[in-house]
């Protein structure tokens, strides 16, 4: 299991696009991947549980991948939160 | 008549079509053979996200990209593989396909809309849209298809989806009235970036208008008439064809060249945020970019946007204005334009403080990254660099001078660019105005940026309702800052442009004309509107109107006499 923390940075927080994006690219490895916020756990493969997790610019996440390939899904997974999904 | 908020201007006559909501309703059953049942649920979805993709594709032609992105969205939840899990889940226990994909989506329709954040809130209505969609070809049900209305159609909803608005055809759309709905709602910009009349939030209106009937839609005002009698329709008539008028007369202006009334020729370029807006300003008829302001690349981003990456959005303006010009502001935040990553301290007064080119000059390998950049991206376009906030010359020489390291040190790495690239400075502080003389030896070219040359000339901070009363600039001290800045720039053979609103400004283009200016850098809507208005003014005209209004006192005076002049 790998994890890393981190603060959601693009001004809209997690809206439709970044969560569609998320998911899809999590959705790619085959680990668990799970983004703990406000002491709840969420499936980050899933665009509507990301959606539901009500993440905000500013907000303080840990992402957690957990299985085959989670070094890859963590690292891209933190390239997208970091670089602000492009917006 | 129906009151509502006009969200789309203009006036749409035409009858209507009642987008009424199909009844979703269906007796649940339970299924035994649950392999066929999921099956038959996936064909749906498959079905639906075919449907989608092909109203994305459409809306990419007639609306651009970002407003296709919302029905890709709309795959992205339908595809959920939560969702999916969970729906196979429960058909696996005997669940029709209808009711478990419709209480999975309830489940998470009630979800969102308990948040109390409004950009979830929103959510919702996607997911109700997804929902009632793949509901309906579950259930076979055959829709009014927009896509198919008549000419001269308006339509009446009670909520207008995004895959509703995906179907419109802007030819037989000419209203659109709905029960929900406001300014910032999807359905209003995409009515706006159609050029639909629009009115939303008009209580009961699906009660109110019967299929077929009449209706005029007054997007200026916010009404809505059903059946009209006979003067109303007499009157909207005319107002639309008068409005339909107005707008053909600025057409007429559109692909010329901007002269005034007794010929002289001025430049006409607009102000953009984001390098796809440059193809907008060409859309608008603009004659290139006068300020294309960088800070967009700076915020939602983590950290300074890489060399790379700025390169690549400078250039891609530059290759869309294809030759025209495209005047590019380094970086200006602080004031009231915080970028976290940066880590600017809170200021007792940020708009006298650490801002634009004072955090540039200290923070030079950002401010070379961005200098780098630009430097690069003018081998692809005819671009100059602009230098913010400047209050004295050695601002203006240290800049310069960075612009010239980094010449030689691409000169030296075989890196194309424009050897002649001009630099020149926006003269937006009271100080810029009273030294222009100077400044104007070493800039290549001054553009006035009259809305924070106003506020800092009059001291006055315009959001401050208490003082906003002095902002305005008309204020003859204002003016006599314009009228000077503009004349040194004369008097040292630079061209002077200005890219605050005052340029669009009918009460000030005549002074403007008169002063000298050479370039006006606008809003893009606003482009045929001056073009139309620098024409009406001869140079000799405009010289008597600014000679009157020098010789007044007050901002009151100047403003009424204006007025009998436009």
């Amino acid at each position: 299991m790998v994890s890393k923390s981190l603060t959601i940075l693009n001004a809209q927080g997690f809206h439709m696009r970044p969560a569609s994006v998320f998911a899809g690219a999590m959705a790619k490895y085959p680990c668990s991947v799970t983004i703990k916020f406000k002491g709840n756990n969420y499936d980050a493969k899933s665009t509507l549980n990301l959606i539901v997790a009500c993440m905000k610019c500013g907000s303080e996440i840990e992402l957690v991948c957990d299985g085959n390939q989670e070094n890859e899904a963590l690292a891209q997974g933190v390239q997208l939160i970091e670089s602000g999904f492009g917006e | 008549m129906l009151k509502g908020i006009g969200v789309s201007d203009g006036i749409g006559i035409g009858n209507a079509l009642l987008i009424e909501e199909h009844s979703l309703e269906y007796t649940p059953k339970a299924v035994e053979n649950t392999e066929a049942e999921i099956n038959r649920f996936n064909e749906a979805v498959d079905t639906f996200c075919k449907n989608t993709k092909k109203q994305a594709e459409a809306l990419k032609a007639s609306a651009g990209e970002k407003e296709a992105e919302i029905m890709i969205g709309h795959i992205s939840i339908v595809k959920d593989p939560y969702l999916l899990g969970e729906i196979e889940k429960l058909i696996s226990k005997g669940q029709c396909a209808e009711s478990a994909f419709e209480s999975m989506c309830d489940t998470f329709i009630s979800i969102f809309s308990s948040t109390d954040d409004e950009v979830t809130k929103q959510r919702a209505a996607d997911v109700r849209d997804v929902k009632a969609e793949v509901l309906k070809i579950l259930l076979g049900i055959n829709d009014v298809k927009i896509s198919k209305a008549p000419k001269k159609t308006i339509l009446v909803a009670k909520e207008l989806t995004p895959s509703m608005t995906a179907e419109i055809n802007k030819e037989n759309i000419v209203g659109i009235v709905t029960e929900t709905g406001s300014n910032t709602s999807h359905s209003a910009i995409l009515a706006k970036v159609l050029e639909i009349p629009a009115v939303m939030s008009v209580p009961g209106v699906m009660e109110q208008i019967k299929n077929g009937d009449t209706v005029i839609v007054d997007g200026n005002k916010g009404d809505v008439l059903s059946s009209p009698d006979k003067a109303q329709l007499e009157s909207y008539t005319a107002r639309s064809k008068q409005l339909l008028q107005e707008r053909r007369e600025l057409e007429k202006f559109r692909g010329k060249i901007t002269v005034s009334g007794d010929g002289e020729r001025f430049e006409l370029v607009c102000n953009i945020g984001k390098p796809e807006d440059a193809a907008q300003a060409l859309e608008f008829d603009g004659e290139g970019v006068g300020l294309f302001r960088t800070e967009f690349l700076f915020m939602d981003k983590t950290s300074v946007p890489s060399e790379e990456e700025q390169f690549k959005e400078y250039k891609k303006a530059a290759l869309i204005l294809k030759g025209k010009p495209l005047i590019i502001r380094t970086l200006d935040i602080g004031g009231d334009k915080d970028i976290p990553y940066l880590g600017l301290a809170k200021e007792e007064n940020p708009f006298m403080g650490f801002r634009a080119i004072r955090y540039c000059l200290k923070n030079r390998e950002l401010f070379k990254l961005q200098l780098r950049a630009i430097l690069r991206a003018s081998a692809f376009g005819n671009i100059s660099i602009m230098f913010p906030l400047i209050t004295c010359v050695e601002e203006l020489r240290e800049s310069k001078a960075l612009v010239e390291e980094i010449k030689s040190e691409l000169r030296s790495e075989k890196i194309d660019f424009d050897e002649n690239i001009k630099t020149g400075i926006m003269v937006e502080t009271a100080a810029a105005g009273v030294i222009a003389d100077v400044l104007a030896k070493e800039s290549d070219f001054f553009s006035i940026g009259t809305n924070d040359l106003t506020g800092y000339t009059m001291a006055c901070d315009r959001g401050n309702s208490d003082v906003s009363y002095l902002y305005s600039a008309l204020q003859p001290s204002v003016l006599r800052m314009i009228k000077r800045t503009i004349a040194c720039g004369k008097k040292n053979n630079i061209p002077v442009g200005m890219c605050g609103e005052a340029a669009a400004d009918p009460m000030m283009i005549p002074l403007l004309i008169s002063f000298g200016l050479s370039e006006f850098s606008v809003s893009a809507p606003s482009v045929l509107k001056v073009r139309k208005c620098i024409s009406n003014w001869s140079k000799q005209k405009a010289d008597e109107v600014a000679e009157k209004v020098m010789s007044l006192d007050t901002k009151q005076d100047i403003y009424e006499y204006l007025k009998t002049v436009i």
